[in-house]
Parts: C-alpha cells; sequence; structure tokens
C-alpha cells in the first residue's frame, strides 16, 4: 500500500474516531461533574442523550410539516420525501431550533430530576444511584411508548451537508461539525469552570463540599445548576448524533451510557479534562478496532481498557485521589 | 428433642408456609403451578442479591449477568454445539448430561463473581456498580450480537432446549414444582446459615464500616470475593432453573432489566432481610403476572413497574419485612388498643 494512501486512511479513521470522542464527551463531562460535585452517579445520563435525541428529530420533522406518526424511519436525504406539507423550508432553521429544544429538554428534565427526585435521597446516597437506575427503565419505557421501539431519524441541515476531500479521500462535513461542537463545548465550559466565580465555587465544590457549604454557599443551588448543564450538555450530544449515527433507538441510551462509564473510569471521575481525554481515547480506540476488527470486539475492547486502567491507576489517567472521607 | 423443640418454636411460621406450599399442587392447576414455580426461582434471584447488597453492603448493577449466562451454559452444553463457527473459531461441544452442566453452572457463576471482584480490586461503592453494570451490559450485547449469532442464535436466542423427560416441565409439571420449591428451601437455609455464621458478621462488619473492619485484621478482600461466588453460583443456579422451565434463552435474560427485577423484588420485601426478598419475589411476579393481563396495562405495564419501583425508592426504603420489624411494636400496640387492652 502506497504510504499516501495509507496516512489518508490513517486520518480518516482518525477523525471518525474523534467524531465518536466528541460524542462520548459531551455525555461523560456531565456525568463526571455530577459525580464529582455531588457523588451522585447519574445511571440515567445515557438517557437523557436519548431524550435529547428524540425530542431533536421530533422538532425537526414537525417543523418540516411531518405528523408524529410519520417521522421516517431512516436517514434520508436533505429533503426526504416532499409528501408533507413543508411549515419551515429551510433545514438549517430546522436543524437549530431541533438541536435548542432538544438541548432545553435536557435542561428542564435534569433540573426536575435533581429538584423532585434525587435531592430527598442525599441523606441515603444508595436510593439515589437505585433511583437513577430505574429512570434508565422508565426512560426507555417512556420513548418506546411515544416513539415506538423501531430508530427514527434526522436529516442533516443543508449546509452541513456533504463531504470534503483530506488527503484524495471523503470526509462528511457533518463529522466535522461535531468534532468542533465538542471543542467548543470544551473551551466554554472549561472557561467557566477556571475564570468564572460559579466555576470556582464548584470546582471547590468537587474538593471539599462540606467547606464550601460552610462558607456560606448555597450548595443546593449549584447541585440543581450543574445536574441540570450535564443533562443539558448529554442532551446536546444526543440531537446532535441523530444525523451522525444515522437514527436514535431506545436501546442507544444505555449504550452510549456505557461508553460514558468506560470514559470517565479512564479519564478519572470528576476530573472535566479527564472526561475529554478520556473520550477521545475511547472514540479513537473504538473507530480503529472497528476499523480493524469488528464493532463487538471494538466495545469488548473499550471494556477491557477500562478493566486495565481500574486495576494499573484506579482513580483514572488525570484523576485525583481523595483526601479524607468519603 | 429440645432441640427440635426450640427449632419448630423459632419457626414454626416457616413450617407452615412450607407444608403449604407442599400441600398446593393438589388444588392448583398446570398454569398455576408454572406461575409458582417462577417465583420460587425469582425468590432465590432476589434471595442471591439481598445477600450482596443488604448483607455485605455490595452494590451490584450485573446480577443479570449470572444469571443469563447461567441460563445460557444450560441452553448450549444441554444441546451440544455442532460445528459452529465463531470468530474464525470451530466449536464443537457434546451435549452434556444434566447434574454435570449444572455443576458447570455453579462454577462459572462462582468464576464471574470472583473475575469481578479482583477487577474491582481497588476500587468499590458506585464503582462497583458502574463495572458490574458495564460487564453485564457488554455480555448482553454480545449475545444478541451477529458475530455470535451461530453459538447464541443472536437476538432471538435459543429454543428447544432438551430436559430430561422425568424433570420436564410440561409433562411432569408436579415434579418440577416439588424440585423448584426444594431448591429454594435449601438455598435459604444456606444462605440463613451464612448471614449467621462468623464469616457472615465479618460481612456485616465490612458493610457497617470497611475500613475498620480492615484495620481489625480481616482480609476485606477474600471476604468480598466469599461472598461474590456465592451469590453468583445462586444466581447462576437461578437462571439455570428458569431456562429449564421455559426452554428458551433469549438475550433479554442478561439485560438490565432483569438486574431492575432483583433490585425491585429485594427492595419490595426489605433490604437485608433474607424472607423479604422472597416475599418480594412472589408480590412482583403474581402482580405482573395479575396487572399484566388487564387490558388497560397491556402495553404501559413495564413503565407502571418502572414507576412503581421509582416510588418504592423514595417512599418505602425498608420494605415490607423491613418496615413490619422496625414498625412491629407500634402496630402491635395500636392493634391492642383498637381491642380495647
Amino acid at each position: 500500500m502506497p504510504i499516501e494512501e495509507l496516512l489518508a486512511r490513517i486520518i480518516n479513521i482518525t477523525l471518525q474516531g474523534l467524531t465518536m470522542g466528541m460524542l462520548f464527551f459531551l455525555i461523560a463531562a456531565g456525568l463526571s461533574l455530577i459525580f464529582g460535585l455531588m457523588d451522585v452517579l447519574n445511571f440515567a445520563h445515557g438517557s437523557l442523550f436519548m431524550v435529547g435525541a428524540y425530542v431533536a428529530l421530533t422538532t425537526f420533522w414537525l417543523l418540516g410539516g411531518y405528523p408524529l406518526s410519520a417521522i421516517p424511519a431512516q436517514q434520508l436525504g436533505v429533503l426526504g420525501f416532499n409528501t408533507a406539507p413543508v411549515l419551515v423550508a429551510d433545514t438549517n432553521l430546522r436543524f437549530l431550533s431541533a438541536v435548542i429544544v432538544g438541548t432545553m429538554t435536557g435542561l428542564l428534565v435534569g433540573t426536575l430530576v435533581e429538584r423532585g427526585l434525587i435531592r430527598p435521597l442525599y441523606k441515603r446516597p444508595i436510593f439515589q444511584i437505585l433511583l437513577t437506575l430505574g429512570l434508565v427503565y422508565v426512560i426507555a419505557e417512556v420513548v418506546k411508548l411515544i416513539w415506538g421501539p423501531a430508530p427514527l431519524g434526522m436529516a442533516k441541515p443543508a449546509l452541513l451537508t456533504g463531504t470534503v476531500d483530506i488527503l484524495g479521500r471523503a470526509f462528511p462535513i457533518y463529522n466535522i461539525f461535531i468534532i468542533l461542537l465538542g471543542c467548543v463545548v470544551m473551551v466554554v465550559v472549561y472557561a467557566i469552570l477556571r475564570r468564572t466565580r460559579i466555576g470556582i465555587i464548584i470546582r471547590a465544590g468537587v474538593e471539599d463540599r462540606e467547606m464550601v457549604q460552610a462558607l456560606g454557599i448555597n450548595v443546593q443551588r449549584v447541585f440543581t445548576g450543574v445536574f441540570a448543564l450535564g443533562a443539558g450538555l448529554a442532551a446536546l450530544g444526543g440531537a446532535a448524533a441523530v444525523p451522525f449515527l444515522g437514527g436514535m433507538a431506545p436501546e442507544y441510551g444505555m449504550a452510549f451510557q456505557l461508553s460514558a462509564f468506560v470514559v470517565v473510569v479512564i479519564g478519572g471521575m470528576g476530573s472535566f479534562p479527564g472526561a475529554f481525554v478520556g473520550a477521545l481515547l475511547v472514540g479513537l480506540a473504538r473507530a480503529f478496532a472497528d476499523y480493524q476488527l469488528s464493532p463487538i470486539i471494538a466495545q469488548g475492547i473499550v471494556v477491557g481498557m477500562m478493566a486495565l486502567v481500574l486495576l494499573v491507576r484506579p482513580q483514572g489517567l488525570l484523576g485525583r485521589k481523595k483526601e479524607g472521607g468519603h | 428433642m429440645n432441640w427440635l423443640r426450640s427449632l419448630l418454636k423459632d419457626n414454626w411460621g416457616w413450617f407452615v408456609v412450607v407444608a403449604l406450599l407442599a400441600v398446593l399442587p393438589a388444588w392448583l392447576n398446570k398454569f398455576e403451578l408454572g406461575l409458582l414455580i417462577q417465583v420460587f426461582v425469582l425468590a432465590v434471584f432476589a434471595l442471591s442479591y439481598d445477600l450482596l447488597m443488604g448483607y455485605s453492603g455490595i452494590l451490584s448493577f450485573g446480577h443479570a449477568l449470572f444469571f443469563g449466562l447461567g441460563a445460557y451454559t444450560v441452553a448450549l452444553l444441554l444441546r451440544g454445539v455442532n460445528n459452529t463457527r465463531v470468530f474464525g473459531l470451530t466449536l464443537n461441544i457434546a451435549p452434556l448430561p444434566l447434574p454435570v452442566v449444572l455443576v458447570v453452572v455453579m462454577v462459572i457463576g462462582a468464576a464471574i463473581g470472583a473475575f469481578l471482584q479482583v477487577v474491582s480490586l481497588r476500587v468499590k461503592g458506585v464503582y462497583f456498580a458502574m463495572i458490574t453494570l458495564a460487564f453485564a451490559e457488554m455480555t448482553f450485547i454480545l449475545s444478541a450480537s451477529t458475530e455470535l449469532r451461530p453459538l447464541t442464535g443472536g437476538d432471538e436466542g435459543l429454543h428447544g432446549i432438551p430436559i430430561p423427560d422425568a424433570i420436564s416441565p410440561t409433562t411432569e409439571r408436579t415434579t418440577f414444582y416439588f424440585l423448584a420449591l426444594g431448591f429454594m428451601i435449601l438455598m435459604y437455609i444456606l444462605a440463613r446459615r451464612l448471614v449467621n455464621s462468623p464469616t457472615g458478621k465479618v460481612l456485616a462488619a465490612i458493610r457497617e464500616n470497611e475500613a475498620r473492619a480492615a484495620a481489625i485484621g480481616y482480609n476485606v478482600f477474600v471476604y468480598k470475593l466469599v461472598i461474590l461466588m456465592i451469590s453468583g453460583m445462586l444466581a447462576a443456579l437461578c437462571g439455570a432453573l428458569y431456562i429449564m422451565y421455559f426452554r428458551s434463552a433469549t438475550p433479554d435474560l442478561l439485560g438490565v432489566g432483569r438486574t431492575i427485577d432483583a433490585l425491585l423484588m429485594t427492595i419490595i420485601g426489605g433490604i437485608g432481610t433474607l424472607a423479604g426478598p422472597m416475599l418480594g419475589a412472589a408480590v412482583q411476579r403474581l402482580a405482573s403476572h395479575t396487572l399484566a393481563d388487564l387490558p388497560a396495562f397491556e402495553k404501559s405495564w413495564p413503565l407502571l413497574l418502572g414507576i412503581g419501583y421509582i416510588l418504592l425508592v423514595l417512599f418505602f426504603p425498608y420494605g415490607i419485612v423491613g418496615t413490619w420489624r422496625m414498625r412491629r411494636s407500634q402496630v402491635i400496640r395500636q392493634v391492642r388498643r383498637l381491642v380495647g387492652r
């Protein structure tokens, strides 16, 4: 194989892996922050990803004039079939509103879950995670009742359709959009954590919650905020993922939850940069193993990576050991 | 004869229940017997979960792994594997007799328990829950994958598993009923013996304060290893019996729903009470059966079950037996006041 072709192929797979990695990052970031700050391991985080996706794709098609029952199953061309009266013709606008509505729903559901379900259980931490595991089940069932068990798709917006040429190989523009989206979220959230007062409170809370409380800060409100933010990020990831994945199905919530767990274990629980690094590692590992072997083996390898990190460096690559109690 | 008298005195409730269950087949039809068989098997499944969560404070979200793998082991070994190609390997396994298969199931259950404990050697608590869930889901995905389809039947699973005629659940259902009942009684006695043994006391100490138990000099790792292996063995046996009754293995035996079932049964009955989770299994299975058939609930039953679970976690965390034990004196006083004594 000529060296250029090999290089082109490697770059292509790398970009594919980065795309996957960014989606993992959007879920894992919230999962990790929530655990770091409030010691709640949210097993339903992947479900919020799924909720974001379903709400987004529904918004997309409803704006296009399709009724809920006629949402196309597979990823279609830009315009799909034009049998329905089109309310908003511009797919870019439809896509943007879909992503925004999906993210907002994630924020809202996150707030409600923290306020209504998690908060009463801070005195019984075990029951918190028992509860989030129940939510996984409930959300999947609700999704099945509303949208049915078959996968549903969403078209790419006109602006992000097509491919670019990278060293003679076509690469979808949409994937580049996801990579950029992930980077933007990384930079924005990192800046919030590092440069703002609320960020300082969150980081301090991760280090020592009682001390922050003792200093007279309303930790409850920060908890709700971080939980909602994490849920919103996951929903954003879900909304952006649908055109890339080709569709969304009720099982995807658990599948992405699993990847997010692997990511936070590898990156380090509670570490935001760790979530980023871990997500990219897992994404790349998945992409290369997918290409060389098979998707199932790729998933197996990733779970194996997690087991290895747990044995060698249980606090994760970028995590720090928590001192004192807990 | 003194020990016999005290045995009867302490456990008369149990003897009544067992006697009742033993004579019940005389009045029940085949279908109701089948329902009770499921209750017995699931009761042991819940019991094995309670040994971990209630008595040792180990939170596992991968209990379906034991159950499902036990089930698939029975399915594969009773049928035998004939010239099946998986991942480029050709597998050939002759069908094995049932007793051998059950021993293999126990070994596999214990081995997975040991594996999970070794992998999570340096972490605990929610990490353990997460890791067990990851491995269970991984196995679930594997069992339904196209790569393993020749072996596991993919998402359709394996059907028509040959069971020896003498205990066939279709023709000899009463025999199977007593088999399941005997299994449940034996496992309950074993579990109770275990939690009251010195090992059980050490496990309780680890649950209450792991650091202190280690400081006293107990090897926490070994104790956790032992209980995980025992619990895994029990759960795998339940999966084996379950599949001998239903005669088909499908991926949902490995799914997270199965783990939630175990949690639900344990919480309904009361965490850390042994008898509670078994009662919970009966409540859950019988309620599911009677309510899921009503036309109003047909489609939304799994959802209602999930919501019920969340409500239990929020408002009834100690379960039937747990709440009863806490409130017993209060209730008795109330009743006495009502009766006027």
